[in-house]
């Protein structure tokens, strides 16, 4: 899991990936945000690689000019948040709601919710949808801070 | 705006070639006498002439080239220049900004195909953009690791007016060079490399980069330690000292080979470690207790090799820091060069002499000295680049200008011409296969355009000689698509380009050829007709470790 901070342009994002691509990794999942501060982005990106391997995914990344930091959050504690928007068929969602979901609308095709967790806190609750009957899901990338507190 | 911005930079050559998104660049050039421009053949010959320019000169090298086919004839050159670490500026241009995106005509996406051979890369929609993003990109290429930055400026920006203004000055918070500076460890390496039985330095690329070779040597001589070079460091350390291993790696000399192979503590400096060196990684030095690895880029720290110590910064930086702390020399030491030169004497480089046909290291062997350890030796790829490696006899740093990390054939030509204008104070000599020649042989006309005084010397095996040689000994034997025999008479071909030149079959001619060729002001080819069977040796077979490399077969 790395923590990616850099700068807002419109070949950021093909740096990174292509970077990525090259040295052989596989992101699995990915959020992009603003900063706080103006004109920088943070990135987290979730790749598959031994600790070994995410090392030098971090060192290449660092030599990218449109990469201002980068931070291996892999073996520490983290806050890791992820969000699940989800269409169900079923008007009866109490089940749902009990378990943190929240419910953005209701309709005659269904009500829609939202819920977020750490991702097997989402992966559970997906699993859960099942039986209301899923219309679409819609699940986003980690976004991860280091647990300072 | 561009060519202010140019001269402001300190350029004096660009090598270019115009086209439709370039034109209004091109417009303005003869308003600008300072930059002398060069017209090339082909894109791919102006970014080998600015790589070798770069590399003789240390300035950075320019290029021009117009959009779509123009600049996509640049990547290989591009990638040429970001394998070795040479700074190159390209200066593409652009269909007009509101065109993006819509397939015009001679519209590619430049920026994408170049942004995994270049170290940065800029699209200018803007005119505003423009005398910051060429600052930076100077900053850039020239700093740090060097490398290529391409700029890719968009027809409307170039037909802009707008107001010189003097670029601020750098502000690169991803670029940050001093933040990535390490030599806390520099006293611990210089103490283990003292205290080392049997320590081995290897120096490359960086070396000569950062003008290191005096530090080099000074530290080799404090320490006791030989050093060898990769093929890109040759150059970077007097071959014939009592010390020198020369060069390493999969087709290095012997003496080198055994002595990487049994050391104690290999030191690597300005060098990226890649297989060509180690062979098999799994048997590369596998004596050694501790590696020390050297390099201004941090990211090459543990990338193939994982070093005990590490400094990472620009090679002299890191050798001067480390010269203050070489201690008392471990007493082994004595018994551990007494026995390197044991090894020379055992795996000397050999080649047959007496077969009927003319050898290529015989051939080398004359040029060399003709060089007197000054001229610059530009070599293609192939045998033809491993031969005039291992027959650099240099008694003093030197520039040994190749294609090491992309192995580009065709690079040897337009490089020594670029060369050529970055130092027309030497001699410059032009190594290449027949191959490789005829791959950017238009640029001959740049030569002559010049008269530039290159020596073009063409190993003509009438094959593809090193995938030959592969080949037969690690392909079963079959020799598939390597005869060149259907090649243009380089006699005539020279003729008809407009330069002098002389066919050479024997060794009694090679002399008087060489001699003609020195007399003569100006571009000089001559036709070597060697051995087609010429192997380089000693090799690494394949998939083996450096212990399993193999020598000249037989000795005559």
């Amino acid at each position: 899991m790395l923590s990616v901070e850099v700068e807002d342009g419109t070949n950021t994002l093909t740096k990174v990936s292509g970077l990525i691509r090259r040295k052989g990794f596989h992101v699995r999942a990915i959020s992009v945000g603003p900063s706080q501060v103006p004109g920088r982005f943070r990135m987290t990106l979730a790749i598959d690689s031994g600790h070994a391997e995410a090392d030098q995914v971090r060192k290449q990344l660092e030599r990218l000019i449109e990469v201002i930091s980068v931070e291996d959050l892999t073996g520490h504690e983290l806050h890791s948040r992820e969000l699940v928007v989800a269409t169900v068929s079923a008007k009866e969602v109490a089940h749902l709601t009990e378990r943190g979901a929240k419910v953005l609308g209701a309709g005659p095709d269904g009500t829609t919710i939202e819920f977020t967790g750490d991702a097997s806190e989402v992966s559970d609750f997906v699993d859960d949808l099942a039986s209301h009957g899923i219309v679409d899901v819609v699940r986003s990338g980690p976004v991860v801070m280091r647990r300072t507190a | 705006m561009v060519l202010e911005a140019l001269e402001r930079e300190g350029v004096e050559f660009i090598f270019g070639y115009p086209g439709g998104a370039n034109l209004p660049i091109y417009q303005h050039l003869p308003k600008y006498p300072k930059l002398r421009h060069i017209l090339v053949r082909h894109e791919q010959g102006a970014a080998h002439m600015a790589d070798g320019y770069a590399r003789a000169c240390g300035k950075p090298g320019v290029v021009f080239a117009t959009s779509g086919p123009g600049a996509l004839n640049l990547v290989t050159g591009l990638c040429t220049a970001y394998m070795d670490s040479v700074p190159m500026i390209a200066i593409t241009g652009q269909v007009v900004s509101t065109q993006l995106g819509r397939d015009a005509f001679q519209e590619s996406d430049v920026i994408g195909a170049t942004s995994s051979v270049t170290k940065h890369s800029y699209l200018v929609t803007k005119i505003e953009q423009l005398p910051r993003v060429i600052h930076e990109a100077f900053h850039i290429a020239t700093t740090g690791r060097p490398g290529p930055v391409l700029i890719d400026i968009c027809k409307d920006v170039q037909q802009a007016i707008a107001e010189p203004v003097t670029p601020a000055p750098v502000h690169l918070p991803g670029y940050q060079l001093n933040g990535h500076v390490r030599l806390n460890d520099a006293r611990r390496a210089a103490e283990a490399l003292s205290a080392a039985e049997r320590p081995v330095i290897l120096a490359g690329h960086g070396v000569l980069l950062s003008h290191a070779e005096n530090q080099l040597l000074e530290l080799a001589e404090k320490a006791g330690a030989p050093v060898g070079t990769t093929l890109l460091g040759i150059g970077a350390f007097p071959v014939n000292h009592p010390l020198a291993l020369h060069m390493t790696g999969f087709m290095g000399t012997g003496w080198n080979l055994k002595a990487v192979q049994n050391s104690d503590l290999l030191m690597m400096v300005g060098m990226r470690i890649d297989d060509r060196v180690t062979a098999k990684l799994a048997e590369f030095a596998p004596k050694v207790k501790t590696f020390i690895h050297i390099d201004i880029d941090g990211s090459e720290m543990g990338k193939n090799v994982r070093p005990d110590i590490e400094l990472v910064a620009d090679a002299r930086q890191a050798l001067e820091a480390m010269l203050p702390h070489i201690g008392k020399l471990d007493e082994g030491r004595g018994r551990w060069l007494a026995q390197i030169d044991a090894w020379r004497e055992e795996h000397p480089l050999r080649y047959t002499h007496s077969n009927g046909h003319l050898q290529p290291q015989d051939v080398l062997i004359d040029m060399y000295k003709r060089c007197r350890s000054e001229a610059v030796v530009v070599a293609d790829v192939g045998q033809n680049q491993i031969w005039a490696a291992l027959w650099w006899n240099y008694d003093r740093p030197g520039l040994f200008i190749n294609s090491g990390g992309a192995g580009t054939m065709g690079f040897a030509l337009p490089a020594a011409i670029g060369a050529k204008f970055g130092r027309p104070d030497l001699p410059v000599w032009c190594v290449a296969g027949e191959g490789g020649f005829v791959m950017t042989a238009q640029e001959l006309s740049v030569a002559v355009e010049h008269q530039l005084d290159i020596k073009i010397v063409l190993l003509n095996n009438f094959s593809l000689g090193m995938v030959r040689q592969f080949q037969d000994d690690f392909y079963g034997g079959v020799r598939s698509h390597v005869d060149l025999t259907h090649m243009p008479d380089f006699v005539k071909l020279a003729e008809a380009y407009g330069l002098p030149s002389r066919r050479v079959d024997t060794l009694a001619e090679v002399g008087p050829a060489m001699d003609e060729a020195e007399r003569t002001k100006g571009p000089f080819l001559i036709d070597f007709h060697i051995d087609p069977e010429a192997n380089v040796y000693p090799i690494v077979p394949l998939g083996k470790g450096l212990n399993d490399f193999w020598e000249h077969p037989e000795i005559d």
